[in-house]
């Protein structure tokens, strides 16, 4: 199965300046393993060293939050994540 | 609308299909909350006023620094070490002696944000940081009063606005979070935000267009590019909940 990860502007660096990047996984959770398997520079960048997902990192699967299931939700053929970036300045 | 000059000044917009005399009018009558005098509470400011709102107020506890200049754009050399608001109700009285500026020099908190927001209809979050944010997201929930969010780090920057009951709040939106240390920003991304923000909020008063409700927008300046996520309540929010509990 191909999905489609966006890589927010943050994680560039560690995918060779790639914006778009295809993984495989039945679900999220697989699908970012998948992605840090395949660019291992971006796994201190995305999990804290309990290997938990830094809380200022949102995965949007096709455009809608993944809550509540979060890593568990299931992937299909096509589907597209976009890793989200919490900011808050003003 | 009062004078002739009011006319005149507003006659671009008053222009505009569904906006005309009665939606300036309804400007005029508006009461805004700007939370925060930086980045995008200036351009918002700026905009509010320059449009012709009735009156706001704007709240922030700092004094100008050297630091700010690069986006702050109320602010200039002259200005460092004065309190911001006290600069920013001048200069927005320049821009526009007809829109009442309020300027409060408070920090925003639990015990004072009843106080700060009471008799206004919409408060704009020019926050930046999360902790005052849902301070603020809370009492917009619990008074029911719209809040228009943004956010801007480096060439990004992030809007939704939420109308409590209709809409995801900003704890549904982000449950759990850790605060970000100081966001590195280039002046345009606040701009472009706060921007979007006064627009949010002058359809919103004027009654005309579709709002950025059960949306959050990314705008990611190097790129140039705007891209939208839906945005969902959270069922198990425990700030919003009881908002739905009689729709359910």
């Amino acid at each position: 199965m191909s999905i489609t990860v966006r890589i927010p502007l943050f994680l560039r660096k560690f995918t060779g300046g790639q914006k778009v990047v295809e993984v495989e996984g039945k679900t999220i959770g697989e699908c970012i393993e998948n992605l840090e398997f395949k660019f291992p520079e971006i796994k201190k960048n995305l999990r804290d060293k309990e290997g938990a997902l830094y809380n200022f990192w949102n995965i949007y699967l096709n455009s809608a939050s993944s809550y509540p299931e979060g890593l568990s939700k299931p992937v299909k053929d096509g589907d597209e994540l976009n890793i989200i970036a919490l900011i808050a300045g003003g | 609308m009062g004078t002739g000059d009011e006319l005149l000044r507003y006659e671009r917009q008053i222009m505009i299909d569904g906006f005309g005399i009665e939606g300036q009018e309804k400007l005029k009558m508006a009461k805004v909350v700007i939370a925060g005098a930086g980045g995008l509470g200036g351009i918002i400011s700026i905009y509010l006023v320059t449009a012709g709102i009735g009156k706001i107020r704007l709240i922030d506890y700092d004094h100008v620094e050297l630091s700010n200049l690069n986006r702050q754009i109320l602010y200039a050399d002259k200005d460092i070490g004065k309190i911001k608001v006290e600069i920013a109700r001048e200069k927005l009285k320049s821009l526009n002696k007809d829109s009442q500026v309020e300027a409060i020099k408070e920090t925003i908190t639990e015990d004072n944000v009843l106080k700060l927001v009471d008799g206004y209809d919409l408060i704009v979050d020019a926050m930046d940081n999360f902790s005052t944010r849902f301070i603020l997201n809370k009492v917009a929930v619990q008074k029911k009063i719209p809040l228009f969010h943004g956010a801007v780090r480096d060439f990004e920057g992030r809007a939704t606005t939420i109308v409590p009951g209709q809409t995801p709040c900003l704890n549904c939106l982000y449950p759990q979070i850790s605060e970000p240390g100081i966001s590195p920003v280039i002046g345009v991304a606040p701009a472009i935000i706060g921007s979007i923000q006064a627009t949010e909020v002058i359809k919103h008063i004027v009654g005309t267009g579709v709002l950025l409700t059960n949306r959050l927008l990314i705008y990611d300046g190097l790129d140039m590019e705007f891209m939208e996520i839906q945005i969902k309540r959270n069922p198990d929010c425990k700030v919003c909940y009881h908002l739905w509990e009689s729709k359910i």
